[in-house]
């Protein structure tokens, strides 16, 4: 039986973006509890984008393994509102840094986190586009 | 320079070495060979080193500027590389190795992190 069953999420590189979002999951998540449970005052907006962040990443993780087992609608969605989220974060905390007294994980395109943010969402997208399974498409 | 300063940048480096092996295995397309687990157990190892290093550090007085962020780089230091080897346990694919290239790269940058934190 090599046909894979809409249940098991077959192999490729999806594999790896699933890695990828599960790290950012543990990443972000951690950093926007910390942030707002310790010191949520210093900076309300920055910290409350980190926590939108980590629930995109959430759904990211998501998006790509249902994706991967052949339904690609939420992802296509999933992946833009991502990467629409890190351009307007990253645009805002350059344009109006008094909005981010501290960084969040978004800020100027995730530098904090070696641009990885930004690239995320389009990898995410190239492999929506290209190289996703045929039966997956 | 510290030890746990010393171990941090052995981990950084042999994480390094760790990806670089991991993302060749994806470049030659070649099925993640069990050499592959043997050094990523490896970089377990040292991880795990690091970690009781520097929980050892922070016992005897050492106070990191957060304590909960310190916390959370030793615990995902020391449990990035067994989940990635536990799910993918049953594939051997090209891709599967991707996957270690990830968590080893992500290993390498938390033991720096731990090093900056602690």
């Amino acid at each position: 039986m090599t046909e894979t069953s809409p249940a098991k999420t077959r192999s490729g590189p999806h594999l790896v973006l699933l890695t990828v979002y599960a790290i950012f999951v543990l990443a972000a998540g951690a950093r926007s509890l910390v942030q707002v449970l310790t010191r949520f005052d210093e900076a309300p907006i920055a910290y409350s984008l980190s926590v939108v962040a980590a629930a995109t990443y959430v759904a990211g993780w998501f998006a790509i393994r249902s994706a991967a087992n052949g339904s690609a609608g939420f992802a296509k969605v999933m992946l833009w509102i991502e990467l629409a989220g890190v351009v307007v974060v990253g645009v805002l905390s350059l344009v109006v840094p008094s909005w981010f007294p501290d960084d969040s994980v978004w800020s100027k395109f995730g530098i904090g986190y070696g641009f990885v943010p930004a690239l995320l969402p389009i990898l995410g997208l190239l492999w929506l586009w290209r190289g996703r399974p045929e039966g997956a498409r | 320079m510290d030890a746990v300063t010393l171990i941090a940048f052995i981990v950084a480096g042999y994480a390094a070495f760790v990806t670089i092996a991991a993302v060749l295995g994806v470049v030659l397309r070649a099925p993640r060979p069990k050499w592959l687990d043997q050094i990523s157990w490896m970089l377990e190892v040292l991880a795990v080193v690091l970690a009781l290093g520097a929980l050892a550090s922070w016992s005897a007085g050492r106070k990191p500027e957060s304590l909960s962020t310190f916390l959370g780089y030793v615990g995902a230091l020391v449990c990035l590389m067994p989940l990635a080897l536990q799910t993918m346990r049953g594939d051997r694919s090209t891709w599967s190795s991707g996957v270690i290239a990830a968590a080893a790269l992500a290993t390498g940058v938390v033991a720096v992190r731990v090093m900056m934190v602690r």
